[in-house]
């Protein structure tokens, strides 16, 4: 039985590796001692609390670097 | 034609729209064990996107998520975080999954990790953790279903009565067309629960207060302490950072491992649709925002709702709106439950015949044998469940406690199996039995907790300082048998 496919291009490990970081890093933001430094009520974002706002942020962060790395795979041909 | 009847025909519409995609769709699929239980691995980008989104959210999507809201506050936040997180192991894990599953014909959880430590204990075991955590969420489900009709009618259909017509509707799809049933519903069913969540969180407030921003400068005089995390806990006292921030960890990391969501992995076309549907996947869970607005409109305007969950079906019978408008938020409500209790229900009857009847008692058993078994254990487990939603007075909320907590001790398994070619059958079974333990001993002595940390998170500890030790003191396994795999 032969070996499962690894990337071709050496810098897609390593950007995997950064994104997979990244998410660490939004996880450790979204609980203590990090997110209770902005989980406030004011400013207003949008008509939200400033702690709901800063949530919906790190989804949309997260969203927009996943698909960044998403849409680089596709252009680099790493998606087969 | 009185108010009720036009709720109830409305709500049936979607029944009956439910049921005839249902079955429909099972013709697209081979009667193979590959075709009922994984879609013959066809499924595409959309139909993936709205069946992971619609069975994440169950019956808690419009009641116990706007009810947490509602007496909790920002307690309700974590469900945002865990969920920014949770899926994205997938776009690592997934691809290996997806080609293993392709190369050795899995079409379950427990068939790829049984087979990477060639043990039949192994699968077994993830078999009955599997089934006892989705019993209890499966019976809330019913619950929440049967509960929707019973308000909406103004109690002319009773609890059991509703739990019985939207579970015969899904028993009959399930049964009938697999995951294509489940998949093609859910379609249905996510659209509906977008829809219904964007138009009542938007409404509600402006409606209520003039506006989401209004509505929150007068929640802030009013109610300060719920506007900021951690919120309040289920007594109404503030919650503890501890709480709130182990409760966000446990979810994430047992997410996208339950192992009905972790199953349909199999189902994808091929890597690309599984990675965009993971990228795409917050497009559906930002709808919890206004899941948890229509929570929050309801604390000044209704004050002292009791029990919080109702909290949503009482806005929206006592507001004025139209027959229409609440017909159609039971049928959002009822798509909310049977999205999820269809893909549960689906997954508890394959894993029950895949990973448990067939590896112990039945090794050499034909495959078209399988899906007749498993055909017959979807009305089984439909049946034991709603013995237990609605007959019995044994609660399971026990069991939905400790079923974070279990599941979660997949995740070193997971991580182990795909990328630690040191790990041996010894280890991650010593280490999932620890973990499990663990877990269970700090929920039946709450005098062990520190900080309100959740015990799946010692439970994890454990497996994973059980689980290296072991390991490394085991013989390795062939390195051909690990090739295959990490």
């Amino acid at each position: 039985m032969s070996r499962l496919p690894r990337p071709r291009n050496p810098r897609v490990q390593r950007l995997r590796r950064a994104v997979a970081v990244f998410f660490c890093l939004v996880f450790l933001a979204s609980i203590w001692p990090v997110y209770p430094l902005f989980s406030r009520i004011q400013p207003l974002v949008l008509g939200l609390p400033f702690s709901l706002a800063y949530l919906v942020i790190l989804l949309v962060a997260a969203f927009l670097v996943l698909l960044g790395l998403y849409l680089w795979e596709e252009r680099n041909g790493e998606l087969e | 034609m009185d108010r009720w009847l036009i709720v109830f025909l409305t709500t049936c519409s979607y029944l009956v729209l439910s049921l005839t995609i249902g079955l429909l769709s099972g013709r697209r699929a081979s009667s193979a064990s590959e075709g009922y239980v994984a879609g013959d691995r066809t499924l595409g980008f959309l139909v993936l996107y709205f069946i992971m989104g619609a069975s994440i959210f169950s019956a808690f999507a419009f009641l116990g998520g706007p009810g947490w809201a509602y007496s909790r506050g920002a307690a309700a936040f974590y469900i945002i975080s865990y969920g920014t997180v949770g899926l994205v192991p997938w776009y690592f894990i997934g691809p290996r999954v997806a080609r293993l599953g392709r190369r050795h014909g899995y079409v379950t959880q427990a068939e790829l990790f049984a087979d990477r430590y060639d043990s039949r204990l192994i699968s077994a075991l993830l078999a009955l953790i599997s089934l006892a955590a989705f019993l209890p969420y499966l019976t809330l489900q019913m619950q929440g279903a049967g509960y929707v009709f019973s308000v909406v009618t103004e109690g002319r259909i009773p609890v059991w009565g509703g739990a019985a017509i939207a579970y015969g509707v899904v028993l009959v799809y399930v049964f009938r067309s697999g995951v294509m049933g489940v998949a093609w519903t859910n379609t249905f069913q996510g659209i509906l629960m977008l829809t219904l969540a964007w138009v009542l969180g938007l409404y509600l407030p402006y409606r209520l207060y003039g506006g989401v921003g209004p509505m929150f400068e007068q929640l802030a005089e009013r109610v300060p302490e719920m506007l900021t995390a951690p919120g309040l806990d289920g007594a109404g006292a503030p919650w503890s950072w501890g709480g709130y921030s182990s409760a966000i960890a446990i979810s994430a990391l047992g997410f996208s491992l339950w192992p009905h969501y972790f199953m349909k992995i199999y189902t994808a076309r091929d890597i690309r649709t599984l990675k965009k549907t993971v990228v795409f996947y917050p497009t559906f869970q930002i709808f919890l925002v206004p899941i948890l607005l229509i929570g929050f409109s309801g604390i000044a305007a209704f004050p002292g709702v009791e029990p919080a969950d109702t909290i949503l079906p009482t806005i929206v019978t006592q507001m004025d709106l139209p027959a229409l408008a609440i017909g159609l938020f039971c049928a959002g409500a009822l798509a909310a439950s049977m999205s999820t209790g269809d893909a549960l229900l689906h997954a508890a009857a394959s894993i029950l015949v895949k990973d448990f009847w067939r590896v112990l008692f039945a090794p050499g058993m034909e495959d078209r044998a399988q899906t007749r078994l498993i055909r017959v254990l979807v009305v089984v487990v439909g049946a034991v469940a709603y013995y237990f939603a609605v007959v019995s007075e044994f609660s399971l909320v026990y069991l939905l406690l400790l079923s974070y907590g279990a599941i979660a001790q997949l995740f070193p398994l997971t991580i182990a199996a795909l990328y630690w070619k040191r790990s041996t059958r010894a280890g991650v079974l010593a280490g999932l039995t620890a973990g499990c333990l663990v877990t269970l001993v700090w929920n039946l002595f709450p005098g062990l907790q520190w900080q309100d940390i959740h015990p799946g998170i010692w439970g994890v500890a454990a497996n994973v300082l059980v689980m290296v030790p072991v390991s490394r003191r085991t013989a390795p396994p062939s390195a051909e048998q690990v090739e295959k795999f990490v």
